[in-house]
């Protein structure tokens, strides 16, 4: 039968529309043009106090490139992720499985780790800052109590004064406020497991090790996945947590791909939406590296 | 009559300034709200403790817009005011989003100049209000001999330092070179003080203490014919000098990621010998309860500085919306009333007026800093790179404590000589 576009056949492909449509449109604004206009200033030349002098070619681009700290704070940015990802995860699996069993208390605990997550992530910087101050840093004075720090006041009291010290402490921040969700995404992958393959496993006389890592664990790589990805790209664009502890100081040897492009804005914009172009390219090959790398789509056997 | 004739020009100017700023205005240019009432924007930095604190900026200011508004009906003034970290970046997006203020008080005009968003100050200030503005404050509101910026208030710089602690460490008085500094330090230290001299090197104000070191040794951001020299000799034996006494334990631990603000309370609170601070520091002192404390001028490497930092912020007043016969009328109100007073009794900052500066000089702790204040030295800000060098600065000039100062020295000036 030939297809002819009569008005009814024209509304019935159109009416899809009027459900998706308002989706489309808050991407296309809220998502797709920002994005637009990231790339389009990256290639601008705008003055410090926000006025567009006109295009700049790639300019930004070779200058951003030249940088001193680029390489230095690229490298940092995947140390960082990969450390923080990493880390996270082991802990949250480790967790979840101990929430997912039955014991006094289990749901109190359960409460207790939504704390850190509920806590505004700035404020969670800010009071380990403080934790750790050289002078009056509660951290500090237990250190000093226990006998493990000389005196108050000095360089060794000092963790986040250098970046050997102050990353440790970084890296630990973000886990800690990684944790909760990781782990309540693990729990409700775990708790959809069903009983009769731990059953099936039990009678074929699998060890428990063996149970983890040939039941368990493929039948909650859907969640694992999800987690470790939405991590990925949450622990890349962290800026609260460094900002607050450090400021990517001394110079930029704290400093992430995120933290360098906010300080870019400072004294040149076209220059830092060149970094965010960058990040935003590094972010997705990162998503792809990983999703291949997991073999996300193929089914578990 | 000469004075006449000079008014009648300057006027005769103004009003052609007015005609060719017209001629290429918007027309939505001096737009009036129904009702023929104007709305004034003003956005200003926060000179108090944050927006909650009883000296909130967004208090000062609202007492303010509310005596001129009850003398002035028909304009309303609303007021914004931004903490200092983040004031120039809300600003830029303000300017990039085309919501510029008309009326900025913030730490630098010059950028603006360049891209032609403000009036001139003889188009938004009467002939009253700006010659009582002490003419070395206005002339660094110049770009190119054209007035732009309009002096807020000012401060300066001197050494503060715990007498108590002095008392205890056995130092008879505030020292006057940098090997004596070192010596009291030395002193401090044996005597239990954990930051014998506070030196807050991190993103904060990172440029003040430097140059500070900088001046010390004849050295500075700029040399006597007006060309970058952030690496010169100078500049670098000074932080060759710093990296000496940090090492030896005799500062703040790890300078380059310390703020003065942090500092400050340090020393407030009885841990730091000495400090780098300005009349904006004694409210602080006092209310983190220290008051036995002497100010001196600050040392430098043979002899106490006969100059000192000086920091002059600003006010201005925007272009885009075509507003300057009311924002003329809150300058005038501003000024000639007793608001630009209040500010200095609020916050310890001094004036930039003659008649403030009058009825200042019987204040006995403003009076060292009233006393620097003619010889001061300022930052290169009317320079447009400043604001880039600036940045680059406060990032990383902390590092040159822990690593070669000669290489991170000259990596800023590279940024300051980059095209």
């Amino acid at each position: 039968m030939q297809q002819t576009l009569t008005p009814a056949r024209v509304m019935r492909a159109l009416a899809p529309l009027a459900w998706i449509g308002p989706a489309v449109a808050l991407i296309g604004v809220v998502v797709v043009w920002p994005v637009v206009v990231m790339i389009q200033s990256s290639f601008l030349r705008i003055s410090r106090f926000g006025v567009v002098q006109g295009a700049n070619g790639a300019d930004n681009y070779t200058k951003l490139f030249a940088e001193p700290d680029f390489g230095g704070v690229m490298a940092r940015s995947l140390v960082w992720v990969v450390a923080v990802v990493t880390i996270t995860v082991l802990i949250s699996l480790g967790l979840a499985q101990l929430f997912d069993q039955r014991f006094p208390g289990r749901r109190l605990a359960r409460w207790a780790l939504i704390a850190p997550w509920a806590a505004s992530v700035l404020m969670t910087a800010i009071i380990f800052k403080w934790m750790l101050d050289p002078e009056v840093g509660l951290i500090n004075m237990v250190l000093r109590d226990l006998g493990l720090l000389d005196a108050l006041g000095g360089a060794g009291a000092d963790p986040l004064g250098n970046a050997a010290t102050a990353m440790p402490w970084l890296i630990f921040v973000a886990v800690f406020v990684s944790v909760p969700f990781t782990t309540y995404a693990l729990l409700a992958g775990l708790s959809a497991i069903p009983a009769d393959v731990y059953e099936a496993a039990k009678i074929d006389g699998a060890s428990r090790f063996r149970t983890y890592w040939s039941v368990t664990l493929p039948l909650l790589r859907p969640a694992l996945v999800v987690a470790t990805l939405i991590n990925v790209m949450n622990v890349f664009n962290s800026f609260p947590i460094i900002w607050a502890m450090t400021h990517g100081q001394p110079g930029y040897s704290t400093a992430t791909s995120t933290i360098f492009m906010y300080i870019l804005k400072g004294s040149d914009i076209g220059e830092s939406a060149a970094m965010s172009v960058v990040n935003f390219g590094m972010v997705i090959v990162l998503t792809v590296i990983f999703l291949k790398v997991s073999k996300w789509k193929t089914e578990v056997s | 009559m000469k004075k006449r004739l000079v008014g009648a020009v300057t006027f005769g100017l103004s009003a052609a300034l007015v005609l060719t700023a017209c001629g290429s205005e918007s027309p939505s240019g001096g737009d009036a709200t129904a009702g023929g009432e104007v709305r004034l924007k003003l956005v200003a930095a926060d000179y108090g403790d944050g927006p909650t604190a009883d000296n909130s900026g967004d208090k000062f200011w609202k007492g303010v817009v509310e005596e001129f508004q009850a003398a002035n009906p028909g304009i309303k003034v609303d007021v914004q005011v931004i903490n200092w970290n983040d004031i120039d970046k809300q600003v830029a997006t303000m300017v990039q989003n085309g919501q510029v203020p008309d009326i900025l008080q913030t730490g630098d005009y010059s950028g603006f100049v360049k891209d032609g968003l403000l009036y001139k100050t003889d188009e938004v200030l009467s002939p009253a209000t700006s010659s009582d503005l002490l003419e070395k404050f206005a002339d660094f509101g110049k770009v190119d001999g054209t007035g732009y910026g309009i002096p807020f208030v000012s401060s300066a710089r001197a050494l503060f330092y715990n007498k108590d602690l002095f008392d205890k460490a056995g130092i008879a008085e505030a020292p006057k070179t940098w090997d004596e500094v070192k010596a009291a330090a030395e002193k401090l230290k044996a005597a239990g003080v954990t930051q014998p001299f506070g030196l807050p090197l991190g993103n904060e104000e990172a440029q003040a203490e430097s140059f500070l070191w900088f001046l010390g040794n004849g050295g500075g951001y700029k040399d006597a014919s007006g060309n970058w020299a952030i690496d010169s000799p100078a500049n670098v034996e000074a932080f060759e000098y710093l990296k000496g006494m940090v090492s030896a334990g005799l500062t703040t631990p790890n300078p380059g990621t310390k703020n003065r603000k942090d500092v400050w309370a340090d020393f407030a609170a009885g841990k730091v010998g000495m400090v780098n601070g300005g009349p904006m520091s004694i409210p602080i002192f006092e209310k983190g309860g220290l008051t036995n404390f002497g100010v001196a001028p600050i040392p430098g490497k043979t002899g106490p500085l006969d100059t000192t930092l000086g920091v002059e912020d600003w006010i201005m007043a925007f272009n885009k919306n075509g507003r300057k016969e009311e924002i003329k009328k809150f300058f005038d109100f501003f000024y000639g009333g007793t608001a630009a007073q209040k500010i200095s009794d609020t916050y310890k900052l001094l004036p930039v007026t003659k008649s403030g500066i009058e009825k200042l000089s019987s204040d006995e702790k403003l009076k060292p800093f009233l006393d620097a204040l003619p010889n001061a030295t300022f930052y290169p800000f009317q320079d447009p790179k400043w604001s880039e060098v600036n940045t680059q600065i406060k990032q990383t000039i902390g590092g040159a404590i822990d690593g070669d100062p000669k290489a991170v020295l000259g990596a800023i000036q590279k940024v300051a000589t980059a095209n």
